[in-house]
């Protein structure tokens, strides 16, 4: 479990990056947390792991205070995976690249090499064992990149913007790769302003603006909310644009229900 | 890292920022040499204290503040380096801290007048007087470029040490070859970056027909007045005297 209180954070410009931010995340939740650029969302997703300290409030993962713990402690609990996979590879071959963390924390060789065959099938990247991680496109380097960090099995998984420049199959594919980790119990946060992203595959959603945690719920109903979608500047999910236009009376991003209630607007009218 | 944050030009309307950068270049040229050349404490001191002034007038004292503290780190690494082989071999040890002073007050000076310079000048401005200085534009022009990618660079080392600490690097751990070896990780990605973000900029300064014509003309073109001449006899003299100071000391 994560617990965010009153968090204030600032790189020093005299703005608040964060500005007294409340959180908290129970175990085996998948969240995304979505919000116009400059948010705040990257500088709250770092407190996670203990990359930033927060200068007001705390921070608490899975009963640990992140002031009293250091980055290398919190990452084995923690995978946090960044935008820009080429921030991250560097070894010679992807079997390599997979290995860094976990020799990082020590685990012993027959361990490693089990865990980089797990990831290097989980993430289709079998083919490329021997390969250099530069050589690759740019999918399968983000693939790398979140392989490198999802092999040392953390508990909880925090994925800052995965799918910038992803097309739609790689998408689908990274949901499924998410949901079913979900499933098996692990917490995902998956930063993000994809709105439609959020829509299809995620349950919850933390919308945040300015530093701050503005609206915070299921999907469903914060996508819907014109207010919340305007005062965070995030282009809504056009089911939910289609709904405000036709004024229903239950906006909604399913498709199936948008029917539902167009047919019986419908009938109504007819009657 | 937030030492290159110093040397970041942000555009500004003080005396200091309107004087042309050929007459400030004379200035730092003057200034850096005396630095180079004085080795008493005292008239190190001296020509530090006359940046107070300069400082004060350009309003960049904050951010010369910060390349301080930033240097702090050399500057302790630099007494130290002076002052334990000094005192080792010769014994006397106000000898050794005075010329260990000296030293880190040499290096506090040219940070400092660097640090006007660069804090003041914009970056257009000085590659049109390095131009108007007959400098080929194309080595003016890669300086500039040069000068502008720094606090980039800096920015994308933050990026990959944070990275690179969320997959359980320890930057601090180990002795003093492991320590080195630490940076592998941190060092490979920044390179193979930045060879790829030279490419995009080549790239894009061709599509904006960059040496499509031989002959470049500036739509700007600088020139001396009364108070860059000025500035420029001010530092002469200022110079003058320091030097005198420093023979009589």
């Amino acid at each position: 479990m994560i617990r965010v209180e009153g968090v204030t954070y600032s790189y020093g410009d005299g703005i608040n990056a964060l500005d007294g931010v409340d959180l908290e995340v129970m175990d085996s939740e998948l969240l995304a947390i979505v919000g116009e650029n400059g948010a705040g969302k990257t500088t709250l997703v770092k407190h996670l792991n203990g990359l930033l300290k927060p200068q007001r409030g705390r921070v608490i993962v899975e009963g640990i205070d992140t002031m009293e713990t250091t980055v290398a402690t919190l990452a084995r609990k923690v995978g946090l995976v960044f935008q820009n996979p080429d921030h991250m590879l560097f070894a010679e071959t992807v079997e390599k690249e997979l290995s860094f963390a976990l020799t990082n924390f020590g685990l012993p060789p027959d361990e490693i090499a089990k865990r980089v065959e797990w990831a290097l099938i989980e993430f289709s990247l079998s083919n490329y064992r021997d390969r250099s991680p530069f050589t690759l496109s740019g999918g399968e380097k983000k693939r790398v990149s979140l392989a490198s960090v999802l092999c040392y099995d953390p508990q909880i998984i925090v994925l800052d913007e995965p799918t910038t420049g992803q097309d739609s199959l790689q998408k689908t594919r990274l949901a499924t790769t998410l949901t079913k980790l979900n499933r098996q119990g692990k917490t995902v946060i998956v930063v993000t302003h994809d709105i439609e992203f959020v829509a299809d595959f995620i349950p919850r959603v933390v919308v945040m603006s300015r530093g701050r945690v503005i609206a915070d719920g299921p999907t469903e109903d914060m996508l819907v909310r014109k207010d919340v979608m305007e005062a965070s500047s995030i282009l809504p999910p056009q089911l939910a644009e289609l709904s405000w236009k036709m004024g229903l009376n239950a906006p909604s991003i399913n498709a199936d229900m948008i029917v539902k209630e167009i047919r019986q607007m419908l009938r109504g009218e007819l009657k | 890292m937030k030492v290159f944050k110093a040397f970041e030009y942000r555009r500004g309307s003080t005396i200091l920022h309107r004087i042309d950068p050929r007459s400030k270049l004379v200035y730092l040229i003057l200034f850096t040499s005396l630095t180079v050349y004085f080795t008493n404490p005292v008239a190190l001191l001296i020509i530090f204290l006359s940046f107070l002034p300069m400082v004060y007038v350009g309003k960049v004292s904050a951010r010369w503040r910060q390349s301080l503290r930033g240097s702090l780190f050399f500057i302790v690494f630099i007494f130290i380096f002076n002052f334990a082989p000094a005192a080792y071999y010769s014994g006397n040890l106000l000898d050794a801290a005075v010329s260990a002073i000296a030293m880190s007050l040499r290096f506090l000076n040219l940070i400092s007048v660097f640090s006007i310079f660069f804090l003041t000048t914009s970056p257009e401005d000085l590659t049109q007087s390095m131009v108007q200085l007959k400098i080929p534009y194309d080595y003016a022009l890669t300086f500039n470029m040069a000068m502008r990618f720094v606090p980039t660079l800096s920015r994308e080392a933050q990026y990959i040490m944070d990275a690179q600490r969320s997959r359980g690097l320890e930057m601090e751990k180990g002795n003093f070859v492991s320590r080195i070896r630490n940076y592998i990780p941190v060092l490979i990605p920044l390179i193979i970056s930045s060879f790829r973000r030279a490419e995009l900029v080549a790239d894009a300064m061709e599509s904006r027909a960059f040496g499509a014509s031989k002959k470049r003309t500036s739509l700007y073109v600088l020139k001396m007045g009364h108070n860059d001449l000025l500035f420029v006899l001010a530092a002469v003299g200022s110079a003058l005297v320091l030097f005198a100071v420093n023979m009589l000391l």
